[in-house]
């Protein structure tokens, strides 16, 4: 019939990704013509400096949604972490510095919590990170009685939020030693390689050799240890700690790892499309903010870039999950009808 | 006895809790707070029947916040431009319809995972919304409130409308097949398909239903005030699930009863009174649900591990 169909899962992502950085390109030269100054040097630092926290939590997220699980927690860890990072600080009087590896330790810990419930006692991850969702917030809220917040911190460590070193935002340079550690974890070692591996099968892994349950805990560890540090990123920023840092940021970083191809049932998908999400959705943020020409329902749009924005990337995540499922049943049907006409040969994946 | 070990747990958490108050605090069964705050709790409640089918059928539904906020403007600006409230109350039911076959679709016949559909959707919704209203307090006209009548007759039928649901729902879930199909479809689903039934149809079913209810709920707390806030139902979803799963609704789907979710949301309705009765800071409420989320997980997970045992 038509010409064989190899669905090897690497020409997928490639195409995945080669359309996110179409997007991408569409993104700029939409927000180029429609807004004002969106690509200047200032406006496009700005963007990611804005960003680096959800970008962080995306790609922390993306192992763990490789094994097949998810964490909505982290947006309430940054608030607790925040919070426990103004403490030791104005409280205790303690470094910035000391505190902030303190507070990517609590982190880790709070992860720890996540990972204990879920590997031991097998319990879904949706539900236990559902529960510490509520609960890392409530603390949060409770430590600072609902409404006390702490600033006054020293300049050398806002600076972290705040200025450039080489011309990039200071926390950029975080994020990319980050972001290169998770992606050579995930793409260069097996340790990594195993995230895939139990979200593809994880009573195949087990056979197989893989210490299941000390992997996957590893992931949500990591998670909250990466929350940790986006909460003193944007304490750093902010120059505030507050009870309420990072509410709804799990939604946009799972956005993010959706948009950017990692499958939400596990087993596939790259940090690098982790990363092309991210940019979606920052560039889409930012450049809303930019277009105060046109009107939409008698409002600049810049004026509600907000809730556009918010509104856009639902609707995007929720087409890129239909487009990504139709994909799949469309590949799968395609297979049976080979393997049913063809019956001695395997179409399958190579 | 053990079937419904962790109803009877719960009510007896329940029953301690009101014990301690009625002795220490015997002003909080004063007949008319105690009335308000149960109305208060009914639109809750609605939605927790419709979470808690959801749950059971081993799927989850956290865009119902959203959907509630959503019904709940859109009846109030049907009653507001003139419309007698039958009708204001059939568009948030149908709205709530709408959008939980939106779920529905997504999750039963393209096989997307729940918890993401719904996460979308919660957004979808509620950014439309804010884009829509602009967080702006909706009034409504007269003759609304308590559905016209005065305050204690209102609130006879906002209650009375709520138990009846409760019993009505309860019962269909024992006695009726479709209510049976759920429990199946939430044990197994594949088990369920080669009984003869269709899982599919049956799980878009139940977000439907998720939806109408949620459009009940939302005319349920509209008639109790004379405005409408466009956030109405923010943290219904957390609320309502943590009320399923302290009321021994499992999350693996397929076991619980509505009597342990009534249950369950009494008991944790009573948190944050009981916090204040008891002269202690309110802000530790969410911090007390998220902890007895856990503690119910973590009782169902060392549960199921004996049995497999």
């Amino acid at each position: 019939m038509s010409s064989p169909r190899s669905f090897s899962i690497k020409s997928l992502l490639a195409r995945h990704e080669t359309v996110l950085v179409l997007v991408i390109l569409f993104e700029v030269i939409l927000f180029q013509v429609l807004g004002r100054n969106f690509l200047t040097g200032g406006n496009v630092s700005n963007v990611f400096r804005h960003s680096v926290e959800i970008g962080l939590l995306a790609v922390a997220m993306t192992p763990v949604i490789l094994t097949g699980g998810i964490d909505l927690s982290v947006g309430s860890m940054m608030g607790l972490c925040a919070v426990l990072f103004g403490m030791m600080v104005n409280g205790l009087g303690m470094n910035p510095w000391v505190a902030g590896l303190a507070a990517i330790a609590c982190g880790g810990l709070g992860g720890g919590v996540n990972a204990l419930l879920i590997t031991r006692l097998n319990l879904p991850p949706l539900i236990v990170t559902l529960g510490t969702f509520s609960l890392f917030r409530g603390l949060a809220e409770a430590l600072t009685k609902g409404a006390e917040s702490y600033s006054g911190f020293p300049s050398s460590f806002l600076a972290l939020g705040n200025s450039n070193i080489a011309g990039l935002p200071a926390q950029i340079w975080v994020f990319l030693v980050v972001a290169t550690g998770i992606w050579f974890l995930v793409h260069r070692t097996t340790f990594g390689r195993s995230f895939r591996a139990i979200g593809y099968a994880s009573e195949g892994s087990r056979y197989a050799g893989i210490p299941v349950n000390r992997n996957t805990s590893l992931a949500y560890i990591l998670a909250g240890a990466v929350a940790g540090l986006a909460a003193v990123i944007l304490v750093a920023r902010l120059g505030e700690a507050r009870a309420n840092a990072g509410i709804g940021y799990e939604l946009l970083a799972i956005t993010a790892v959706v948009l950017g191809g990692v499958s939400i049932f596990g087993g596939s998908g790259t940090v690098v499309g982790t990363l092309l999400g991210w940019v979606a959705l920052a560039f889409l943020n930012n450049g809303l903010t930019r277009i105060s020409d046109y009107k939409i329902m008698d409002q600049t749009v810049a004026s509600v870039a907000r809730e556009l924005s918010g509104l856009l990337t639902g609707l995007l995540l929720l087409s890129a999950l239909a487009i990504g499922a139709l994909t799949k049943a469309l590949a799968v049907r395609r297979a049976c009808v080979q393997s049913l006409s063809k019956s001695t040969t395997n179409p399958a994946t190579p | 006895m053990t079937k419904y070990f962790r109803e009877l747990t719960v009510a007896a958490a329940l029953g301690l809790l009101m014990l301690s108050l009625a002795v220490f605090v015997p002003h909080f069964f004063q007949f008319q707070p105690f009335i308000s705050r149960l109305t208060s709790q009914m639109p809750a409640l609605v939605a927790a029947i419709g979470i808690a089918l959801v749950i059971i059928s081993r799927q989850i539904d956290i865009s119902i916040g959203s959907q509630f906020s959503m019904c709940a403007i859109i009846a109030g600006l049907t009653a507001a431009s003139g419309l007698p409230l039958g009708v204001a109350i059939v568009a948030a039911i149908a709205a709530g319809a709408a959008m939980g076959a939106l779920n529905g679709v997504l999750v039963a016949y393209l096989g997307l995972p729940s918890i993401v559909v719904t996460l979308a959707t919660m957004v979808t919704w509620q950014e439309a919304l804010r884009l829509w209203q602009q967080g702006r307090l909706l009034n409504l006209p007269e003759g609304i409130q308590w559905f016209g009548l005065s305050q204690p007759a209102g609130q006879t039928v906002v209650i009375s409308l709520a138990f009846l649901l409760l019993i009505g729902a309860a019962w269909a879930m024992r006695n009726l097949s479709v209510g049976r199909f759920v429990y199946a479809t939430g044990t197994d689903a594949e088990a369920a398909r080669l009984a003869g039934i269709d899982p599919k149809k049956t799980t878009f079913g139940v977000f439907v239903l998720m939806g109408g209810l949620a459009g009940l709920a939302a005319v349920l707390n509209l008639v109790q005030s004379p405005q409408v806030q466009p956030n109405c139902g923010d943290g219904l979803e957390l609320k309502t699930i943590a009320a399923a799963v302290v009321g021994g609704v499992a999350i693996s789907g397929g076991r619980g009863t509505l009597w342990g979710v009534l249950l369950g949301m009494l008991l944790l309705a009573n948190v944050n009174p009981a916090l204040t009765h008891f002269h202690q800071p309110p802000y530790w409420e969410k911090a007390i649900q998220g902890l007895v989320i856990l503690l119910a997980v973590v009782a169902d997970g060392l549960r199921s591990r004996k049995v497999k045992l």
